[in-house]
C-alpha cells in the first residue's frame, strides 16, 4: 500500500514514524530496499504481470518518498535513475488523494485509475490508520503491515482458513464473550471478500462468499445480496457506498475482557492477517464493564458502519426550545386572553405554560436566542402567532383515554404516483408531489385558492381601501387546486413555509424549487445537488431550509442565497429524510446507511450518531419539547432516542412494513405512525419517555436494556382499506390528519 | 446475451389487462431466452415483485447499452487502425460511457473536505425588513421570458426587391397551401419589403434583422395598434405560402388585423391582434 506516497496524511504518518524512529532513520532505508526488492516478487506469485509491475512501481514510489523525507537525496537520485521513473507519478497520487474526484475521473488508462483509487483508498485508510499506531503505540506493526499487505494478496486460498479459524475460536469462548466477539464476523467477512475482489481473485472470492455468507446476521442480508453481485474490481468503482465502507472504519464496541481474549488469540498465531484487517479497517471502542448480551448488541447494530463511537455522542446538544416572543394582543377582542405577561399575570390561562415565559432565566438546555440568526417577526407573523395561541386554548388534551380522531385524505387516481405530501401548520392547504413532476396544492377549507392579479389589473384597484389585501386577489381564476409545473423529474419532497407564503419542492432532477403561494409560480430553483434530492424541509421559523439526497450530503440553504450555507457530509448512504429541530439549531438526517445523524447548524458538526435501525430510515419526528427524536424505517420499527444523552430509549414494534410517517401530537402526548402496511398506529409517548427518566443514565457505557413494552404503549391501530399512509399531521386542536394515495391493486 | 432486439409485444403474462399487476408469469417455456435470462438476473438480485413490463424495459436497456458500447469500441478500434475490435477497445468504450452517463456522486473524503471549508464561514446575518427574501434576480426565475414586438412605424422606401440578407430555411412554415388566404396578411415588424416580385413556386421564410435598436417593451399587452401588417398583392402568392418576417416597417400598414391569421413564426410568438 502506498502509505508513504500520499501527501497530507502521509506527512502525519511520517511524523509519527520520524518521531519514534529518528535514530533508525539511517538504517531503515537500507533494510527497506532489499526487503522491498525481495518482497515485491514474493508478494505476487499468482498475480498478473501488470499487477506485479504496478505493485513494484508503488513500492518504488513509496521508498522514494520515504528517502526524500529523510533527505537522503543521493539515494533518491540513484534509485530514480535505476528505476527510470519520471517526476510526474509522484505528483499524481498526492494530488489525487488531496483533490479527489477530478483526477480519478479523468484518468483514462485502467492502471492510472486503479492507482488513483488505490491511493485514495490508502489515503483515507491512512488517516484512520494514523490513529491506529497512536493507539497501538508501536512502529513495527506498521512496516510489517505495509509489507504483509503485499504478501497477503498472494494467499487468497488461505482466507477461508483464517476465517474458519476465527470462527472456531469464537465458538469456543465463554458464552458471555461470544455475543460480543461475534460482532466481528460481518465486517471481517465483508472486508476479506472485498480484498479478494479488489485483487482480482474472482473464484476464490466467490468460494469464500458462498461458504460464509449464510453465517451472517439476518439483518445484513440486503448488503450481502449487493455484495454477491459484485465480483470484479470494476464493479467496485461505481459503487460509492461500498468504497466508503472500505475506507471508513467499522466501529465495534467490545468490553475489555473480550478484547483481551481476542488480542491474545490473534497475536499468538503465526499469521496475523485478521489482526491486520482489524487494525486497518475496524475501530474497536473498548469499554470497561460487563460484556453485552446478544439482544443488547442486536438492538444497536445494523448500520453500515457498525455502531457509533462513544465520543461521537458526547457533544452538548441544546435541545431546549427558544423562548417565545412576547406579543401584544389588541384587547378589543371577544376572547379575554391576556398575552401580555407583564401586565396581567392573573388572567393567564393554565394551558399557557409553553407560551409564557414563566422563568425569566435562560433554560440551560436551550440555545441562545442569537446562536443562529433567525428572521425577526413581521406583523403578519405576529398575527399568526396570536391565531396560534387562540387555537391552542381550544386544543383537546390527548391521552390513553382520549385518543384523537383521524381524518384521512385519500388521493385517488394517482396510480402510485404520489411521492410527497405536506400540510400547512394551520391545516389550511395540502401540497402533493407527484411522479409526473407536478406539484399540486389544494385548499382544505372551503376557501378557494386565489392568486394575485396581473400587473395590469393591479393598477386599476383602489389602493387605499381597507380590504386591499382581498382586492389584489384575482377572483376569476379562483379554484380548489392549483398545479405547479417546473420540475423535470418526480417530486420527492414538499414543504410549506411557516408563514404560508412559500412552498418548497425537491425532485429527482437535482433541484429544489421555491414556489410562491401568492402567484403560484416558481421563484427560484436551487441547484447544488446533482443527484435526486429525496427530502426537503423549511425551518420552523422560515428562511432556512434543509435538503438531502443521493449524493450523501445534506445542505442547509437560506431562501436569499443561491448557494447552500452549510454542508453536512458524513453519511455513507443516501440521505432519505431531513428534519429541523423545533429550535431550528439542529438538523436530523436519516439515511440509507441505517444511521441517523444530528447536525449543528451553527458549525456543521455532527453531534449525534444513532444506530440501531436495520433498514433505510424514512421518517423522523422531533418531540414538541425538543428532547426526543422518533425514527421509522423499512424494518417497521419505530425507535425513540434521547438527544441530550445520545441514547436509544425505546423501541415500538408493531408495524409490518416501512414506516413512512411519524408525528407527535401538539403537546407530545401521543406519537402517531403511518406505514406502508395501510395502518396508522398511536403510541403513548408520555409513558414511553416516563419509563426512561427513572433509569440511571450514568452508566458510562450507556447500554440500556430496552423493556419490551410495545404492546402496552400501543393505544390503537387503525386500518385503511388499501391506502399506505404517507403523511401525518396534527392540527392545532389535536385532530389527526393523514394522507395517502389509494393503491388499487 | 445476444444483442437481438427483443420482441416488445410479447409481454409476459399481463393478466386481465390490468395496469400494474405484479408478477403472474406465463410459463417460462414460452418466453424468449433473453427474457428468461433477465428473469433469472432479477431473481438473483432479490427482486421478487415487479410488473411484467419491467423485463422488457430491462432488455431494451441492455440492448441499447451493449450496442452503444460496441459501436464506440468499433470507432476506437478504427481510430487505432486495428483490424478488429479487441478487449482494450471495449474497456475504453465502457470507461468513457461511465464517465459520461453513469456518473456517481463524489467520494466521501472530497465531500468532507468541501463541507469543512463551507462550514467554516459563519452564518450570514439577516437583513431586517427586506421584503421577500430571494436571491439576486439573476438567480431567480422571476424575470419575464418573453419579449414583445416592437411598435415602430417606419416608411419603407425600397422598390423592386425584397432584400434577403438572411434566409432561414428551417423556419419554413409547413402549412399546406391555402389558396384562399383572404387578405394574404403577412406579419411583419416593419420591413423594407419591396413590392411585386415573382416569388411563385417558392416557400421560404425570410428574416431581415432590424438595424434599429429594439423598441421598448410595452408593459401591457393590450395596447392597441401594435401590429404592422403588409398587404401583399395576392398575385405574388400564387398557390404557396410566403412568410416574410422582417423587422422593419413596411409601407402598407393596413387595418386588416381582424382577418389576420396567426402565423407560425420564430421570434414573434405573442402578437396582439
Amino acid at each position: 500500500m502506498t502509505r508513504l506516497a500520499v501527501s497530507a496524511p502521509g506527512e502525519k504518518m511520517a511524523a509519527v514514524q520520524d518521531g519514534g524512529s529518528e535514530p533508525e532513520g539511517e538504517k531503515e532505508p537500507q533494510p527497506e530496499l532489499p526487503s522491498d526488492g525481495s518482497s515485491a516478487p514474493a508478494a505476487t506469485p499468482a498475480s498478473k504481470p501488470e499487477e506485479q509491475q504496478q505493485q513494484q512501481q508503488q513500492t518504488l514510489l513509496a521508498v522514494l518518498q520515504f528517502l526524500k523525507r529523510n533527505k537522503l537525496i543521493e539515494s533518491v537520485d540513484a534509485l530514480r535513475r535505476e528505476a527510470g521513473l519520471a517526476d510526474e507519478p509522484d505528483e499524481a497520487p498526492g494530488s489525487e488523494a488531496g483533490g479527489g474526484v477530478g483526477g480519478a475521473a479523468a484518468g483514462s488508462a485502467d492502471s492510472a485509475d486503479a492507482s488513483a483509487l488505490l491511493s485514495r483508498v490508502a489515503g483515507a485508510a491512512q488517516s484512520g490508520a494514523a490513529s491506529a499506531p497512536a493507539k497501538g503505540g508501536e512502529d513495527q506493526p506498521d512496516v510489517s503491515v505495509v509489507l504483509s499487505a503485499y504478501s497477503q494478496q498472494g494467499d487468497p486460498s488461505l482466507y477461508q482458513v483464517y476465517y474458519s479459524g476465527l470462527k472456531k475460536f469464537i465458538e469456543s469462548v465463554l458464552d458471555c464473550h461470544r455475543a460480543e466477539l461475534s460482532q466481528l464476523f460481518y465486517p471481517l467477512f465483508v472486508h476479506m471478500y472485498l480484498e479478494l475482489v479488489y485483487n482480482n481473485h474472482e473464484s476464490e472470492a466467490k468460494a469464500f462468499f458462498e461458504k460464509f455468507s449464510g453465517d451472517q446476521e439476518c439483518y445484513y442480508q440486503d448488503d450481502l445480496r449487493v455484495l454477491s453481485g459484485l465480483t470484479k474490481k470494476e464493479h467496485m468503482k461505481g459503487n460509492e457506498t461500498l468504497l466508503d465502507f472500505r475506507t471508513s472504519k467499522f466501529v465495534l464496541r467490545i468490553s475489555r475482557d473480550s478484547y483481551q481474549l481476542l488480542k491474545r488469540h490473534l497475536q499468538e498465531r503465526q499469521n496475523n492477517q485478521i489482526w491486520n484487517i482489524i487494525q486497518e479497517h475496524l475501530y474497536i471502542d473498548i469499554f470497561d464493564g460487563m460484556p453485552r448480551s446478544k439482544s443488547q448488541i442486536d438492538s444497536m447494530s445494523g448500520s453500515l458502519a457498525g455502531e457509533a463511537r462513544r465520543e461521537a455522542n458526547k457533544a452538548k446538544v441544546f435541545y431546549g426550545l427558544l423562548k417565545e416572543p412576547e406579543i401584544e394582543v389588541p384587547l378589543d377582542d371577544e376572547d379575554e386572553e391576556a398575552e401580555n405577561e407583564e401586565g396581567k399575570p392573573k388572567k393567564k390561562k393554565p394551558k399557557k405554560d409553553s407560551m409564557g415565559s414563566k422563568s425569566k432565566k435562560q433554560d440551560p438546555n436551550a440555545p441562545q436566542q442569537n446562536r443562529i440568526p433567525l428572521p425577526e417577526l413581521k406583523d403578519s407573523d405576529k398575527l399568526d402567532k396570536i391565531m396560534y395561541m387562540k387555537e391552542a386554548t381550544k386544543r383537546i388534551r390527548l391521552g390513553p383515554e382520549t385518543l384523537p380522531s383521524i381524518c384521512f385524505y385519500t388521493f385517488l387516481n394517482v396510480y402510485q404516483g404520489l411521492t410527497a405530501v405536506d400540510f400547512t401548520d394551520d391545516s389550511s392547504l395540502i401540497a402533493g408531489g407527484f411522479a409526473d413532476s407536478t406539484v399540486r396544492v389544494w385548499s382544505v377549507t372551503p376557501k378557494k385558492l386565489r392568486k394575485v392579479k396581473s400587473a395590469a389589473d393591479l393598477s386599476l384597484i383602489d389602493k387605499e381601501s381597507d380590504d386591499v389585501l382581498e382586492r389584489i386577489m384575482d377572483e376569476k381564476t379562483a379554484s380548489e387546486s392549483k398545479i405547479l409545473y417546473g420540475h423535470s423529474g418526480p417530486v420527492y419532497g414538499v414543504s410549506f413555509s411557516p408563514d404560508r407564503n412559500y412552498l418548497l419542492s425537491s425532485s429527482e432532477d437535482g433541484t429544489v424549487r421555491l414556489w410562491s403561494l401568492q402567484t403560484f409560480t416558481c421563484l427560484v430553483a436551487y441547484k447544488g445537488h446533482n443527484y435526486p434530492v429525496w427530502d426537503t424541509q423549511f425551518s420552523p421559523y422560515g428562511y432556512y431550509f434543509v435538503s438531502g439526497g443521493h449524493d450523501r450530503v445534506a445542505r442547509l440553504w437560506a431562501t436569499d442565497h443561491y448557494q447552500p450555507l452549510r454542508m453536512f457530509a458524513g453519511h455513507l448512504g443516501d440521505i432519505t429524510c431531513t428534519r429541523f429541530h423545533p429550535n431550528s439549531n439542529y438538523v436530523a438526517t436519516g439515511s440509507a446507511d441505517r444511521t441517523i445523524r444530528l447536525w449543528d447548524v451553527l458549525n456543521g458538526h455532527c453531534v449525534r450518531v444513532f444506530t440501531g435501525h436495520k433498514g433505510p430510515i424514512h421518517s423522523l419526528a422531533f418531540s414538541p419539547n425538543g428532547k426526543y427524536l422518533a425514527s421509522g424505517s423499512t424494518d417497521g420499527r419505530v425507535l425513540l432516542w434521547d438527544l441530550g444523552h445520545g441514547l436509544m430509549i425505546g423501541e415500538l414494534k408493531g408495524h409490518t412494513d416501512t414506516v413512512y410517517a411519524l408525528k407527535f401530537s401538539r403537546d407530545g402526548e401521543i406519537l402517531a405512525s403511518g406505514s406502508m402496511d395501510n395502518t396508522v398506529r398511536l403510541w403513548d409517548a408520555f409513558k414511553a419517555f416516563d419509563d426512561v427518566e427513572t433509569d440511571d443514565f450514568t452508566a458510562a457505557t450507556g447500554h440500556i436494556h430496552l423493556p419490551d413494552n410495545s404492546q402496552e404503549l400501543l393505544l390503537g391501530t387503525y386500518l385503511t382499506k388499501a391506502t399506505p399512509v404517507i403523511h401525518l399531521h396534527f392540527t392545532r386542536r389535536n385532530l389527526l390528519l393523514a394522507a395517502g394515495s389509494y393503491n388499487s391493486q | 446475451m445476444r444483442p437481438a432486439r427483443p420482441d416488445v409485444t410479447s409481454s409476459a403474462g399481463l393478466v386481465g389487462g390490468e395496469k400494474g399487476t405484479t408478477v403472474k408469469m406465463a410459463s417460462p417455456k414460452t418466453l424468449p431466452k433473453d427474457a428468461q435470462v433477465m428473469i433469472q438476473i432479477l431473481k438473483d438480485m432479490g427482486i421478487t415483485e415487479y410488473e411484467p413490463r419491467v423485463i422488457n424495459q430491462m432488455l431494451e436497456f441492455t440492448y441499447r447499452y451493449v450496442t452503444t458500447i460496441i459501436e464506440d469500441a468499433k470507432i476506437y478500434a478504427t481510430h487505432a487502425k486495428k483490424s478488429s475490435v479487441d478487449a482494450d477497445d471495449i474497456r475504453l468504450a465502457i470507461q468513457c460511457r461511465m464517465d459520461q452517463s453513469f456518473t456517481s456522486p463524489p467520494p466521501r473524503d472530497f465531500l468532507l473536505e468541501v463541507a469543512r471549508q463551507k462550514n467554516q464561514t459563519p452564518l450570514p446575518l439577516i437583513k431586517p425588513y427586506a421584503g421577500p427574501r430571494l436571491p439576486p434576480d439573476r438567480y431567480c426565475l422571476t424575470a419575464p421570458n418573453y419579449r414583445l414586438k416592437s411598435l415602430q412605424k417606419k416608411v419603407s422606401s425600397s422598390a423592386g426587391r425584397i432584400t434577403v440578407p438572411r434566409l432561414s430555411v428551417g423556419a419554413v412554415s409547413s402549412r399546406p397551401s391555402t389558396p384562399t388566404l383572404g387578405t394574404p396578411a403577412v406579419q411583419t415588424m416593419g420591413s423594407k419589403v419591396g413590392t411585386p416580385v415573382s416569388l411563385t413556386g417558392q416557400r421560404f421564410t425570410v428574416q431581415i434583422p432590424s438595424s434599429q435598436a429594439p423598441s421598448v417593451k410595452t408593459a401591457t399587452p393590450s395596447t392597441p395598434g401594435a401590429v404592422q401588417n403588409v398587404l401583399i398583392n395576392p398575385s405574388l402568392i400564387g398557390s404557396k405560402n410566403i412568410l416574410i418576417t422582417t423587422n422593419m416597417v413596411s409601407q402598407n400598414s393596413s387595418s386588416d388585423s381582424g382577418s389576420l391569421k396567426r402565423k407560425h413564426e420564430d421570434d414573434d410568438d405573442y402578437d396582439a391582434l
